[in-house]
């Protein structure tokens, strides 16, 4: 894990020192100055892809946050402030930081596009302030003062480069860190993050306010580089066309930043050179991003895959239990967790009517009943993601009402869902440090092997849905919670696997020492893997006991047949 | 004779193969019930006979036209009808609203009321204030209007009154007597079997029964250990 | 404040034309599910067809009804786009879409209307209609107000009281039901489409020689239309109308007093941020996430 951090690291250094080289070494001084500017607008379109790309939050004011990041540099530099560029364009991206917060405030818990009109808005409303207020040293044509060892193109060249190459590799470790993968997680389903312990607005916050800090220190470099400046460069639509380009590049990879800068840079100069109206690039970009949009795929990610066909086939081991598993985790005994008389209204439906339910610690209890009984219901309810129930739910004695989702999973309440929702652009061990938050190497390794899991290094878009539902299981367990709510497990999967799956599940008390609520439709696998069973129909609780003596209940083949056969005759 | 016919039908979703390789036939004035517990791939069956999700791979047919790649509204037009399942009113338009918004301008709203007449006096009230049973009544006069060849019925019964589905079943009973192929999906077997013609067992997305209706209810405990596993296990 | 109330009043026929582009951002995202960040532009595209063919001598009525075609053309056009790749999209795709779309239509339309070059912009209703308290009240403000409100109430009428309105509806409510049903779901939306882009080539026409009229700035009364549609919490009609013309009025207002009447491109931006931290008072979990 942290060596493949260091291996990515050094190699997006290694290379982007050697093209460095190649740049300053080969090319002419016009070209040099043109590619810096390639390089400038790279860490402009990082900031976006860490919100919009990785993320998933639409912002439509990066160029504004550049600008902010631009105008209090050119004020340090009119003042004279001590510590030159490097100096002030750190704080110009600090500057810019606070607004980027505050931008993303409103956005923090409704749906994505209402960030993507407050940010549109902001863009407006920030050029209609930058042309009133204009740079600090617009008028009296003062001049940036470039840092006095790279003074020269060539040398301001380096500068841009270093300082894009120490973005890229700070990016590089913090994408594959928990938060990198919590962002991810959010981008791909915000319910999902929560039930693994995420806290959503810590993860959008701090996504918005990093993008806000490298966009202000893009927008320091460039005030560098051109030494004046006017509100035309962070219009609003350099913004939008930014966003455009980012979405066709893929700018939260390194390798789509790049390209999207030199498309940015380089297109007009081509159709410079071609006598073509350079705006055309514009129309280019949009088309490219609606065809990204269309096809899911961006241009970085079209790369990848082609290089990855052409390169040699790396075969995913599957996980070989290298460690063996730590002792199962010491819960409390008794009953780990308690439902009583919860009931849940839907305005005048009734999802939920005065249930009760025990899980004793060490057991697999499952849940069954009717489509509609209510089942995913109190899940739901259990994990914290219903607004308003009455009734109590207890962990360990301890109730949890008022209790948010992201805390009832720190606490110790685990889920999967009955779709799988994890962001397919992590491994396989990302996911499951994700879920378990730090754990050893070996003991990764050899849960993965308990599961038959697919090896860490193994990236989810290539596993099957089938894994990627066990692995969702794996996850939840890896956490060592007390109580884990398992969401139809088998759906999906084939007989014999379901049945393999049981028998996992059933040893998942005495392996790991959680509790589990299992829901299944599958009575095969219920019977293998549950000790005891609640049948829920219309939202009651109907039968509760042991599994085969439950369903050899009329009432419970009743619930599940309809009226009784001897009825039907009649 | 068969109306809709449909083979080597194979279905994912979300990636999940659902639907792994399924024959049927439907009859005109037959009611084809088919059966299964949560998860067996019931719905998903019918969502691709309808275009609402694409089948991976196999046929479908209906009168000699192949649906398979046509979109919904298209299979709609040839004759091919859905209620899907949790009585999708449009809630905020009346009873008679929802069922004249698809009208075509030469049929007329006789037969659906013929089929309900308890909705004739709810024909102003906005559909989602209706109950629950009244809600499925206008789903299933709604989706006949236009006289469809085929009409699928998915778990109509979930969450009403016995009495409400046993009246909901006559109805149904009477649509296949008027000549239309009926495919039933119920997770309720008992009332459906009493009334289908042919039966239908689906598990992890196969067909594992595949005869008469009368023989099938004859027979619980085998229906017994289809639903509910087999306890020898 | 005479003068701040004859801002305000000058301030009125923007707000009209705003609540008519809120309306429209309404109708859109209600009956196809789009967030369009497109709908000014579309309009400003109807609205230069109409200055073309004025400056090729072209009678301004028929100019005028060419030009709202062209808006409806345009409409389509992006309305073809949505319903041939996206139709089963995520919202926020879909935004993104319209957003990305944006900047390709806004750098064609500079490209044909030669960039910032002025254009003549007639004024289709010319003149001043009456004095209130010594304000002079001009035709195009009380057009586009009466405008406005007539827009806001016919689509009401029209979905409460049509067949296609019925179907609309239905459309609205549950999309996959309709379509079951055998009603026409792609043809009506792009109806939807068409109509907006009409409506709004037309009202962008009355404000045009109130405004810088370029084609960026007139794609970008986006901005205000989005806040006028938030204010309409994105469902209602008549709140949007009135949230359009309060920010028209508010604009105007600001542009009145000294010290700020720079910044008064910047109301609209504030709107929508007091309007999304009133409404996330009770935010809770998004269902679809």
């Amino acid at each position: 894990m942290k060596h493949a951090s260091f291996r990515a690291a050094a190699t997006t250094a290694l290379s982007l020192a050697v093209l460095g080289a190649v740049i300053l070494l080969v090319l002419p001084k016009y070209w040099v100055f043109l590619i810096t500017a390639v390089f400038i607008v790279g860490i402009a379109l990082q900031s976006l892809g860490l919100v919009t790309g990785r993320t998933g939050m639409i912002s439509l004011c990066q160029m504004s946050f550049a600008g902010v990041g631009a105008w209090v540099t050119g004020y340090l530099n009119l003042i004279g402030a001590p510590g030159g560029l490097a100096v002030w364009m750190l704080i110009g991206g600090l500057a810019a930081v606070p607004v980027g917060v505050a931008i993303g405030l409103p956005a923090l818990r409704l749906r994505g596009i209402n960030l993507a009109i407050v940010t549109l808005g902001f863009a407006a409303a920030f050029d209609t302030v930058l042309a009133t207020i204009t740079f600090p040293g617009q008028t009296s044509f003062t001049q940036v003062a470039r840092p006095e060892a790279f003074d020269s193109d060539k040398g301001y060249f380096a500068f841009v480069l270093i300082t894009y190459g120490i973005i890229a590799v700070v990016l590089e470790f913090v994408s594959r860190s928990r938060l990198g993968a919590a962002w991810l997680a959010v981008r791909h389903s915000e319910r999902a993050a929560a039930a693994n312990g995420i806290s959503i607005p810590r993860a959008k916050l701090s996504a918005f306010a990093i993008s806000a800090f490298i966009s202000g220190v893009s927008g320091g470099l460039l005030a560098g580089y051109l030494g004046t400046l006017v509100s035309e460069n962070f219009s609003m639509m350099q913004s939008l066309a930014l966003f455009a380009v980012a979405t066709m590049a893929g700018a939260h990879f390194t390798l789509g930043a790049i390209a999207g800068g030199m498309m940015i840079v380089l297109f007009p100069e081509l159709l410079r050179r071609l006598n073509l109206p350079q705006d055309v690039g514009n129309v280019f970009f949009a088309l490219g991003a609606v065809q990204a949009l269309s096809t899911g795929e961006t241009i970085a990610e079209t790369w990848t895959r082609l290089a990855r066909k052409l390169g040699p086939k790396r075969v995913m081991a599957a996980a070989t239990s290298a460690g063996t598993l730590p002792e199962k985790t010491a819960h409390p005994g008794g009953i780990a967790l308690e439902v009583r008389d919860l009931t849940v209204r839907y305005g005048s439906v009734t999802a939920l009517d005065k249930v009760n339910l025990a899980v004793p610690a060490g057991a697999v209890v499952g849940l069954v009943g009717p489509n509609g009984a209510g089942k995913s219901t109190l899940v739901d309810a259990i994990a914290g993601f219903l607004f308003r129930y009455d009734g109590s739910i207890l962990l360990n004695g301890k109730p949890l009402e008022g209790i948010s989702a992201t805390s009832r999973s720190k606490l110790g309440i685990r889920r999967t869902w009955q779709t799988t929702r994890i962001a397919p652009e992590l491994r396989v061990g990302e996911y499951i440090r994700l879920a378990a938050g730090p754990i050893s190497e070996s003991e990764l390794e050899s849960l993965l092997a308990w599961f038959g899991c697919p090896g860490p290094d193994t990236p989810i878009a290539t596993i099957d849905v089938g894994t990627r539902r066990l692995l969702d299981v794996a996850g939840a367990v890896a956490s060592r919670a007390p109580v884990i709510l398992l969401d139809e497990p088998a759906a999906g999967v084939s007989y014999d696997e379901a049945m393999k799956l049981g028998e996992r599940i059933a040893a998942i008390p005495q392996t790991f020492g959680s509790a589990v609520l299992l829901i299944e439709h599958d009575m095969d696998l219920v019977r293998r893997a549950c000790t005891a069973i609640t049948v829920f129909d219309f939202g009651r609780v109907i039968a509760a006991g042991a599994t085969a003596a439950v369903l050899d209940m009329p009432v419970v083949q009743k619930a599940y047949m309809g009226v009784e056969f001897e009825e039907a005759a009649e | 004779m068969t109306i809709l016919s449909i083979g080597a039908l194979q279905v994912d979703r979300a990636g999940i193969p659902v639907i792994r390789g399924v024959d049927l036939e439907a009859k005109g004035g037959e009611i084809s019930v088919l059966l299964g517990s949560n998860g067996a791939g019931k719905t998903t069956f019918l969502e691709s006979l309808s275009g609402i999700i694409p089948a991976r791979a196999g046929f479908i047919t209906l009168d000699g036209t192949a649906l398979v790649k046509l979109r919904p509204g298209a299979r709609a037009k040839a004759g091919l009808s859905h209620v899907e399942q949790g009585r999708t009113v449009f809630p905020a338009m009346t009873t008679e609203e929802n069922l004249k918004v698809a009208l075509h301008p030469d049929a007329d709203l006789k037969e659906a009321y013929d089929l309900f007449p308890e909705l004739l006096q709810r024909r102003t009230v906005e559909a989602g204030m209706l109950s629950g049973g009244e809600q499925q009544m206008v789903v299933i006069a709604r989706s006949i209007v236009n006289r469809p060849r085929v009409i699928l019925i998915d778990e109509m019964s979930s969450g009403l009154a016995p009495v409400i589905v046993s009246r909901l079943m006559r109805a149904v009973r009477q649509l296949a007597d008027d000549g239309m192929a009926v495919v039933l999906v119920e997770q309720f077997a008992a009332l459906a079997l009493a009334i289908g013609n042919r039966a239908y067992v689906l598990r992890r997305g196969q067909i594992v029964y595949d005869g008469d209706c009368a023989a099938l209810a004859r027979d619980p405990g085998h229906l017994h250990r289809l639903y509910l596993g087999d306890a020898a296990a | 404040m005479d003068s701040l109330f004859t801002a305000a009043v000058a301030g009125l026929s923007a707000g009209g034309a705003y609540a008519i582009l809120g309306v429209c951002a309404i109708f859109t995202y209600r009956l196809v599910a789009v967030v369009n960040f497109t709908g000014a532009a579309i309009g400003a595209a109807g609205t230069f067809a109409m200055v073309a063919l004025f400056e090729l001598g072209v009678p301004l009525l028929p100019a005028v009804l060419l030009g709202i075609a062209a808006g409806a053309a345009a409409g389509i056009a992006i309305g073809l786009v949505m319903t041939t790749w996206f139709a089963g999209s995520s919202a926020s795709t879909k935004a993104a879409v319209t957003a990305a779309l944006l900047v390709g239509i806004i750098a064609v339309g500079l490209r044909l209307t030669g960039g910032q070059h002025p254009h003549y912009f007639p004024e289709i209703i010319p003149g001043s209609a009456f004095r209130l308290a010594g304000v002079e009240v001009t035709w195009a403000a009380v057009t586009t107000l009466a405008l406005s409100i007539a827009f806001t109430l016919l689509t009401e009428q029209f979905l409460a009281r049509t067949r296609t309105g019925l179907q609309l509806r239905a459309l609205s409510q549950r999309p996959m039901a309709a379509e079951l049903i055998g009603i026409r779901v792609r043809l009506l939306a792009l109806g939807v489409w068409a109509v907006t882009g009409g409506v709004t080539a037309f009202a962008l026409m009355i404000i045009a020689p109130l405004r810088s009229p370029d084609f960026s700035s007139l794609s970008l009364l986006v901005v205000p239309a989005l806040a006028a549609a938030l204010i309409g919490a994105f469902s209602s009609f008549r709140a949007a109308l009135i949230g359009g013309l309060m920010i028209g009025l508010l604009e105007g207002s600001v542009s009145a007093i000294g010290a700020v009447s720079q910044y008064r491109g910047a109301v609209p931006f504030l709107v929508i941020l007091a309007v999304l931290l009133w409404s996330q008072r009770g935010a809770r979990w998004d269902e679809a996430r």
